[in-house]
């Protein structure tokens, strides 16, 4: 246990919106459950995202929107990940996602959408259980 | 010491009830098994030291913790209009989708007589719908407005039903909301009615973007000079508009607790206020053009109803002791006087309590405040749109407040409850609290560059979910109460609504075509003249910027371009790291 490095994973704000409430709570929660937590702050770019992703080497990307642009941007980021070959990368959403949506997400590779109201427990055991082959830590 | 009790008498209560405590709550705290009561309980001992006419006095008086007014909002006529499923203003319905055309044609077929207007975040943001940055946010959260064009558009909804002159439109914009104002300004001229004649209230509360929710440009400093530029500009030419509408509620969202909400925002406030101060306005004059829009709620019964309370009581003593104000009516907090259960208690589990929640909301309201209504639509959560059967729901939850349960007969109900009293003087104290700490800190601009307020209000989102996490906090279906013999009630949203999600798909692309086309009709020279002429303004720190910005978009300059030159001379906020 003790060798083990710990999880990387990146919080981002992509788009204009700027209620981070819950990209601060999620940042600071899996902070206190032993990952290492960078958060972008607020009105990112997707290519800002995946920079800062890649420079980072991060196992985990996570996006919040409430804006309603979510299907552009977290889409785009996923592509652009995608683009610079880096599909190990985990990459999980919430905000304010309509259910609808959630299917259309997944199929461009957001792996998990974790509405209001999901306990930060959940989604650190979820990533520590859906690390991409070859990067669990 | 000056008491509404006798103190021989107050002797007698001390004792007897020490006995009690020995006697009956002891032997019913041992049949319970119990070491302590759960409950706190108060009596005249609580609220000893209070004159009654200094601390609480008479609704619509000084220092208003009965009420601002003597007849509350929700015992007039105005207060029937406030009963529905959200607070309706006398511009309507706070709106936008799409395109300018999309909203104007819903408009135009709701018959609305007044311009509530959201604005999408590209706009608020000042970047036209053409920058790499509004990708994916054009007429989201509100509509897309570039140019005076697109407020022209707009504004045709009222065409044979209102004139300027006859209406009131309210701005929900701040870092650019003088060119917002400033196409306001220039459309009224076109349309021939003087700017006196106007009504209406930009938000142009630029602290709590920095503080909570995110849409500033400039750096603060700059950002507070264009706010006493409206200040000034519209104490001059538009007395009519409220220039100011300074809100706690994006600080509660975004985690602040009820006493921080009402810190912040009033430390945001003095800082305005200041800013008239120092332009020599007479306090009295400008003061009754600053509203509040409201401060937000939880579930937390009792301290929002003190926290209303002691709200009244806090500006009241702002105005008067610390800014000299002679006049009654700069006392009042102006629209600020209401509780009610904010959208971040509602859950997307078991939606349908969020029917409950507002409700809980629309009581405390009555019991602590001077508006109230029915509650938020249960189906907010889903940032959809309210359904028109959840608006039926939240519309009917006030009726049933204000006609079955009459709650409204009574003003201040709880004033004078030993418990109540004393919790209203508790949050005060909190409340000024907060304002203290702001004021050592060098005031709300240095608060907000330095990111205090914002770290203050993330440390308390924090607390909070890490209460729900542990289970400390109780949100029913959500942290408990979730078993497997628990039912999700979803209630169907079936009936047609006019919002046409496909024009949201498409609205992107014909804001776009309406951007490029009036760039290529518009004359660049003129254009180019006036933005050079914002430049040269905006260097000098004494200048009002809104008579250049009225040049710049009677041109149709657009936002992007008027804030880029912006940019240019101010700089842009870089927010500080608070994690």
């Amino acid at each position: 246990m003790a060798e083990e490095k710990p999880i990387r994973v990146l919080i981002a704000k992509p788009g204009l919106d700027g209620h981070d409430r819950g990209a601060k709570v999620v940042a600071l929660g899996l902070r206190d459950a032993g990952f290492e937590v960078i958060y972008t702050g607020i009105r990112q770019t997707p290519d800002m995202v995946v920079g800062a992703a890649l420079q980072e080497d991060v196992h985990v990307v996570g996006l919040s929107c409430l804006s309603g642009a979510h299907r552009i941007l977290f889409a785009r980021v996923v592509e652009l990940l995608r683009q610079s070959g880096r599909e190990d990368v985990l990459v999980i959403g919430g905000g304010v996602i309509p259910e609808e949506d959630v299917p259309f997400l997944k199929e461009r590779g957001v792996q998990a959408v974790f509405p209001s109201g999901t306990l930060i427990s959940h989604i650190a055991d979820y990533i520590r259980e859906n690390l991409p082959a070859g990067r669990e830590a | 010491m000056v008491t509404v009790f006798d103190p021989e008498r107050l002797e007698e209560i001390e004792k007897e009830k020490k006995e009690w405590e020995e006697t009956a709550l002891r032997e019913n705290l041992r049949r319970l098994g119990m070491s302590e009561s759960p409950c706190q309980f108060c009596t005249p001992l609580d609220v000893t030291d209070r004159d009654y006419l200094e601390k609480e006095g008479f609704p619509g008086q000084y220092p208003y913790t009965r009420g601002s007014y003597a007849v509350p909002v929700f015992a007039t006529p105005f207060g029937e209009v406030l009963e529905g499923g959200v607070v309706a203003p006398r511009a309507g319905q706070y709106a936008g989708y799409g395109t300018v055309e999309d909203t104007r044609d819903l408009w135009r077929a709701e018959k609305r007589r007044g311009a509530n207007i959201a604005f999408d975040l590209p706009t608020q943001c000042g970047y036209d719908s053409d920058h790499p940055l509004a990708e994916g946010e054009v007429g989201r959260a509100g509509i897309a407005v570039d140019t005076l064009q697109d407020l022209e558009t707009l504004y045709e909804a009222f065409e044979g039903l209102t004139t300027l002159d006859g209406m009131v439109s309210n701005f929900t914009i701040n870092a650019p909301c003088n060119i917002i104002l400033a196409m306001y300004f220039a459309l009224a001229e076109k349309k021939g009615v003087p700017l006196a004649k106007l009504h209406g209230t930009p938000q142009n509360d630029i602290l709590k973007e920095f503080a909570a929710r995110g849409t500033y440009i400039f750096p603060p400093e700059p950002s507070m000079r264009m706010i006493r530029d409206t200040i000034t500009y519209c104490s001059k030419y538009a007395p009519e508009i409220n220039v100011i509408s300074i809100c706690g509620y994006h600080m509660r969202e975004a985690g602040a607790s009820e006493v921080q909400a009402a810190g912040f925002t009033f430390a945001h406030a003095i800082a305005y206020v200041q800013l008239g101060v120092d332009a020599d306005l007479d306090v009295d004059q400008f003061l009754r053009r600053f509203t509040f829009l409201d401060f937000g709620g939880g579930m937390d019964f009792w301290r929002e109803i003190a926290r209303a309370r002691a709200n009244r009581r806090v500006w009241a003593r702002i105005t008067k002791e610390r800014f000299g104000a002679k006049k009654p009516r700069s006392w009042i907090m102006s629209g600020g006087d209401t509780i009610f259960v904010g959208p971040s208690a509602y859950t997307l589990q078991r939606p349908l309590n969020n029917l409950i929640r507002g409700v809980i909301g629309g009581v405390m309201g009555y019991l602590g405040a001077g508006f109230t209504f029915g509650g938020f639509p249960w189906d907010e959560v889903y940032g959809l749109g309210h359904s028109y059967e959840a608006r039926q729901l939240s519309l009917d939850a006030g009726r049933i407040l204000r006609y079955e349960a009459k709650l409204k007969q009574v003003v201040d109900p709880l004033g004078g409850s030993y418990f109540v009293e004393a919790l209203t003087d508790e949050v005060e104290e909190e409340i000024w609290d907060v304002i203290r700490k702001v004021e050592e800190l060098g005031g709300a601009v240095v608060a907000v560059k330095s990111g205090y307020t914002q770290r203050e209000i993330a440390r308390s989102a924090y607390k909070f979910h890490r209460e729900v996490e542990t289970g400390e906090r109780v949100i029913v279906g959500v942290n408990k109460f979730t078993g497997e013999q628990e039912l999700e009630v979803v209630p169907p949203r079936l009936v047609p609504h006019p919002y046409d999600p496909k024009k949201l798909e498409s609205a992107a692309e014909r804001q776009l075509a309406r951007l490029a086309r009036i760039k290529k009709e518009r004359d660049q020279g003129r254009v180019d003249g006036a933005l050079k002429a914002v430049h040269e303004a905006a260097r000098k720190e004494d200048e009002n910027l809104v008579p250049y910005f009225m040049d710049a978009v009677k041109a149709y300059a657009t936002v992007g371009e008027i804030c880029d030159v912006l940019r240019d001379v101010f700089g842009e906020y870089e927010a500080p790291s608070i994690l």
